[in-house]
């Protein structure tokens, strides 16, 4: 039976007609691809090279970036394309928002125009593959903090620092790294064969097992002058990027709700216990009316936040605000989901459980809940609180 | 050499079929796709284009959803795109194959490609009864057709094994399920077809006189109920149930 997405509020009708066939195109890719095979990527913690090479294929990379080779699409389209790869699998939505608005992103705002030449086209189709290196072993949610450090050596720069949870980091072919030059963060492209630069990867996850973590090491890694990134300096280049990918995960997160809630919905009418179906009992009844209310309300913020994307009147809290609430409730989802699945929820045939331990890392990515709680907290009293200090 | 590819937009084979009184409820729909078979054909003209062919023109005739069609052609690399449109319930076949060859004719295609059946009626008479019209030779079923030089060759299974045919002139190959894969549009492609014009007419743009049908639907009504399946409990039942899967459906 062909995957009928939940969309209580009719978001479709919204659509143009390039977003709905784009919508489809991942939509079917994902059937074909991404759910027949997700399970065995993760018992082998694995993202399949030919997932990567698709993906280019489909022209979905760097979605609302135009030139270069980009596809330059509407946000609401970039949204849609990340809750369709997210209802297969929140790995792979991370695989694309990571390439998209954590290395192309950047490299497009701030890059002098030869690096964009270099790179852009390449990782547009995906024969290129970017990392973004921003958090460290003790600095998570402060990344202002960092210790990875830049010099000015005259002929080359020299850096030396570790990146922890990069995703994409071993298999990537560059990373935008945030280092500090003289005290202050600036963007670097560091390419695989660089002197001096590893990337081993992180094993025993629990959660997202088929995308790759990994450490970026930089021990006296020597790079060229040119690959600097111009145009930013301070936190604001780190951040931007963390916008357009936190936008990006407030329409996945609402991709795997609505996986959990179709599983959750054909389990419980066709489990019977006491001689019913268990769909015919007030409580689990109650279960399904709030996972179609909390998706639709996420739906409906998911869309509104494109379109101000669109417009250009936006501000970042609005994207805290659509990330914590939809990764929030796509878990609780998955968690309720889970339940209803009673002991079969704990098993691969179905999708919940692996959801479910994803959204934990989607949690606590890109701005942990309680981060853009804070941030929020200080939109609305004027008081930050992330530190003591003032 | 112009390729005219004839593609019809039908329920997804995927889709829940709804059922009001005793018909289809097409308004029920909620996915339409191009007819699986008509899709093969599609591959193999974009693949025809690829080897030389001047132009890849995309024909359906149908209501006004089944535009999507030929959206979903651009995508794929289809030139120009043709609508008939037409909002009835019914056409007999000879009437739907003239309205076919007329467009056809237009756009002066002298190779036509289509499905060998629609998945929704599966009546097979749309590529043999155009090419009839046309005067152009049909090589049926085929899975695959390629060009060299001006010459044309197909391949079909044929009641002996594998056919290499080939042909000279205008000529209708009506398409079987291949082993070849089915390229997907990419957002290049959609985007590109977002700007490519259809062009939309009517039946009478075509100066076609449908006059009185020699065909039409005398009645309506649904298939026969199929026998409720047959439900055995317990134990005791085994032997049964391996009795008749051996003899009754005859599976072991
Ligand atoms: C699978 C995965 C992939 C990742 N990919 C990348 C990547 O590609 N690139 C990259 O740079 N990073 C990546 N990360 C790192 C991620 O961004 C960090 O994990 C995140 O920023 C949180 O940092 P932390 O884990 O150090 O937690 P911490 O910052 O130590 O937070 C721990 C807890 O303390 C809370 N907390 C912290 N500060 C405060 C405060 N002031 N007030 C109240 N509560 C507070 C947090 O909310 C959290 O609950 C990835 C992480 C994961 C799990």
């Amino acid at each position: 039976m062909a995957y009928e997405a939940l969309d209580f509020y009719d978001i479709d009708s919204l659509l143009t007609d390039e977003e709905r066939m784009i919508r489809d195109v991942v939509r079917d890719w994902v059937e074909e691809r991404i759910l027949p095979n997700i399970e065995d990527a993760c018992r082998e913690g694995v993202f399949p090279d030919e997932w990567r090479a698709e993906i280019g294929e489909m022209g979905i990379l760097g979605a609302p970036l135009k030139g270069y080779g980009c596809p330059g699409l509407s946000y609401t389209a970039y949204g849609l394309i990340c809750q369709e790869l997210e209802r297969g699998d929140s790995g792979v939505r991370s695989f694309a928002s990571v390439q998209g608005s954590l290395a192309m992103y950047p490299i497009w705002d701030f890059g002098s125009e030869e690096q964009k030449e270099k790179y852009l086209p390449g990782m547009a189709s995906g024969e290129l593959v970017g990392c973004f290196g921003l958090t460290e072993p003790d600095y998570g949610s402060n990344p202002g903090d960092m210790l990875t450090k830049a010099e000015d050596k005259g002929d080359y720069f020299l850096l030396n620092g570790a990146k922890m949870w990069i995703t994409n980091g071993t298999i990537a072919d560059l990373a935008v790294v945030w280092a500090k030059l003289d005290g202050v963060i600036r963007g670097f492209i560091v390419e695989k064969e660089d002197e001096g630069f590893t990337a081993p990867e992180m094993k025993g996850k629990h959660s997202l097992k088929a995308s790759i973590t990994s450490e970026l090491v930089f021990q006296d890694c020597k790079i060229p002058k040119d690959r600097i990134l111009p145009d930013v300096r301070g936190l604001r280049g780190p951040f931007s990027c963390l916008n357009n990918a936190r936008f990006g995960i407030s329409w996945g997160a609402v991709g795997a709700a609505q996986s959990c809630f179709n599983s959750a919905k054909e389990y419980a009418l066709s489990r019977i216990q006491f001689g019913h179906p268990i769909a015919s009992f007030q409580l689990v009844q109650n279960k399904l009316s709030w996972m179609l209310r909390e998706i639709t309300k996420g739906q409906l913020l998911a869309y509104h936040l494109g379109k101000k994307k669109d417009d250009g009147t936006w501000i970042p809290e609005q994207i805290s605000l659509a990330k914590m609430n939809n990764v929030d409730m796509a878990l609780e989802i998955a968690r309720m989901s889970r339940d209803i699945h009673g002991a079969n929820g704990i098993l691969d045939e179905y999708p919940v459980m692996r959801h479910m331990a994803n959204l934990e890392s989607v949690k606590t990515y890109e701005g942990t809940h309680d981060i853009h709680n804070l941030i929020l907290g200080r939109h609305i009293t004027g008081i930050q609180s992330f530190t003591r200090e003032p | 050499m112009r390729v005219a590819v004839l593609l019809k937009q039908v329920p997804d084979t995927t889709a829940k079929i709804g059922v009001s009184g005793s018909r289809v409820d097409e308004s029920a729909i909620t996915k339409w796709s191009i007819s699986p078979y008509d899709e093969y054909a599609l591959e193999s003209a974009i693949a025809l284009k690829e080897s030389g062919a001047d132009e890849l023109v995309a024909i359906t005739f149908g209501p006004q959803r089944a535009s999507k069609c030929l959206t979903e052609a651009a995508a794929v690399g289809a030139d120009r795109l043709i609508h008939i449109v037409t909002d009835a319930d019914f056409m007999d076949s000879c009437t739907v194959q003239s309205i076919l060859s007329s467009a056809i004719e237009r756009s002066e295609c002298d190779i036509v490609l289509c499905g060998k059946q629609a998945a929704d009626t599966n009546s097979g008479s749309t590529g043999p009864g155009v090419a009839s019209l046309l005067g152009y030779s049909c090589v049926g079923s085929v899975t695959e057709v390629s060009m060299d030089g001006g010459k044309l060759s197909a391949t079909r299974l044929g009641a002996t094994g594998l056919e290499r045919i080939e042909v000279s002139g205008p000529c209708v190959f009506t398409f079987d399920k291949g082993e070849v894969e089915l390229r997907r549009p990419n957002v290049r492609g959609i985007m590109m077809a977002k700007k490519k014009p259809i062009e939309s007419i009517g039946i009478e743009d075509l100066g076609i006189e449908i006059g009185s049908p020699r065909a039409s639907l005398k009645s309506h009504s649904s298939p026969p109920e199929k026998p409720p399946g047959q439900r055995f409990e317990g134990a005791g039942s085994i032997e049964i149930v391996v009795g008749k899967l051996r003899d009754e459906a005859n599976v072991i």
